[in-house]
């Protein structure tokens, strides 16, 4: 039962692959690294759910996982905080 | 002494407990690697947003086909993996040491699709200071992106590189019965890294290959 699981996960996520090469033809400007930055999002989700078995004991596994990409949200808020900021500046 | 029946090491209860350890030990050093890797790419982002017109007409000449067929291999040796793993669970000695087996022919793969890309990298003279021809309409910025190019899936080869040799030191264990359905510990954890190499390899691919196309 659980390998029908991960041939849906493995099927779904070259899904996803192709869906976001096609994206790259589109002409969709600035939301096309969105896009893809997207799926890539949801392929590694895929990831860590199903190929990594989150789902299952020890269920503090959720909160290792999840620190890195928890500590990720600083590391690109405050870099955020000073790029989106910079235009502000008076030039010269 | 050697042939006594196996216990658990001994600051654990069980080996149950130990097997759980040793995944949020390997989970610990798998967010480090997001901090490293997403460090590396939000730099990525920053620069291809400041030079968005320079990074397209440099990503046209990323080999779009050979980096999807990467892809590709990747996300099935994450397939492999995993069954790898429940065979081990459900005590299938012979098909872990398959499922092992074909996880590193898909990493050699993997490496060998590469490595041919890095030759064909070399004869487009987009090698940066060893190999680069500025192309008419080339920025400055350009050669900034292959720069990116080849330190994201250079650094990436080499975490596929310990990845092979892990799987293949967990060929050797199985093969000597190291595995049972009680403690299978060791192929779990090199199961997460390697599962994590794969999602690298899903960040950098549609950020090094699929710019310029539209």
């Amino acid at each position: 039962m659980s390998a029908a699981r991960y041939l849906v996960a493995w099927a779904v996520m070259l899904l996803l692959l192709g869906l976001s090469i096609w994206s790259a033809f589109l002409r969709i400007g600035p939301w096309q690294p969105v896009a893809q930055f997207g799926i890539a999002v949801t392929q590694a989700a895929i990831v860590f759910i199903v190929f990594m078995r989150l789902p299952g004991r020890p269920s503090l596994k959720w909160v290792f996982a999840g620190a890195g990409f928890f500590w990720l949200i600083f590391l690109y808020g405050i870099s955020m905080a000073d790029y989106l900021t910079r235009s502000g500046l008076p030039k010269g | 002494m050697s042939e006594s029946a196996p216990r658990p090491a001994e600051q654990f209860a069980d080996f149950a407990q130990q097997g759980e350890v040793a995944q949020l030990g390997m989970f610990v050093f798998i967010a480090t690697e997001v901090l490293f890797f997403g460090g590396l790419v939000f730099t990525y982002y920053i620069y291809r947003h400041l030079y968005g017109a320079e990074f397209a007409i440099a990503g046209r000449d990323a080999k779009l086909m050979l980096g999807a067929i990467n892809a590709a291999i990747l996300l099935t040796s994450s397939l492999t993996m995993v069954l790898a793993i429940e065979a081990a669970a459900a005590d299938r000695q012979r098909a872990i040491l398959r499922w092992l087996a074909l996880t590193v022919a898909l990493g050699f793969l993997f490496l060998g699709v590469k490595g041919w890309e890095y030759v064909t990298d070399y004869r487009d003279h987009v090698v940066p200071a060893v190999n680069f021809l500025m192309k008419p309409g080339y920025g400055g910025p350009a050669e900034l992106f292959w720069v990116f190019y080849f330190i994201a899936t250079g650094i990436h080869a080499i975490h596929l590189t310990i990845g092979i040799g892990a799987v293949l030191a967990m060929m050797r264990f199985a093969r000597r019965g190291r595995f049972t359905p009680v403690y299978y510990a060791p192929l779990e954890v090199v199961g997460l890294y390697w599962s994590f190499v794969d999602c690298v390899w899903l960040f950098l691919f549609p950020a090094l290959y699929l710019l310029g196309r539209s």
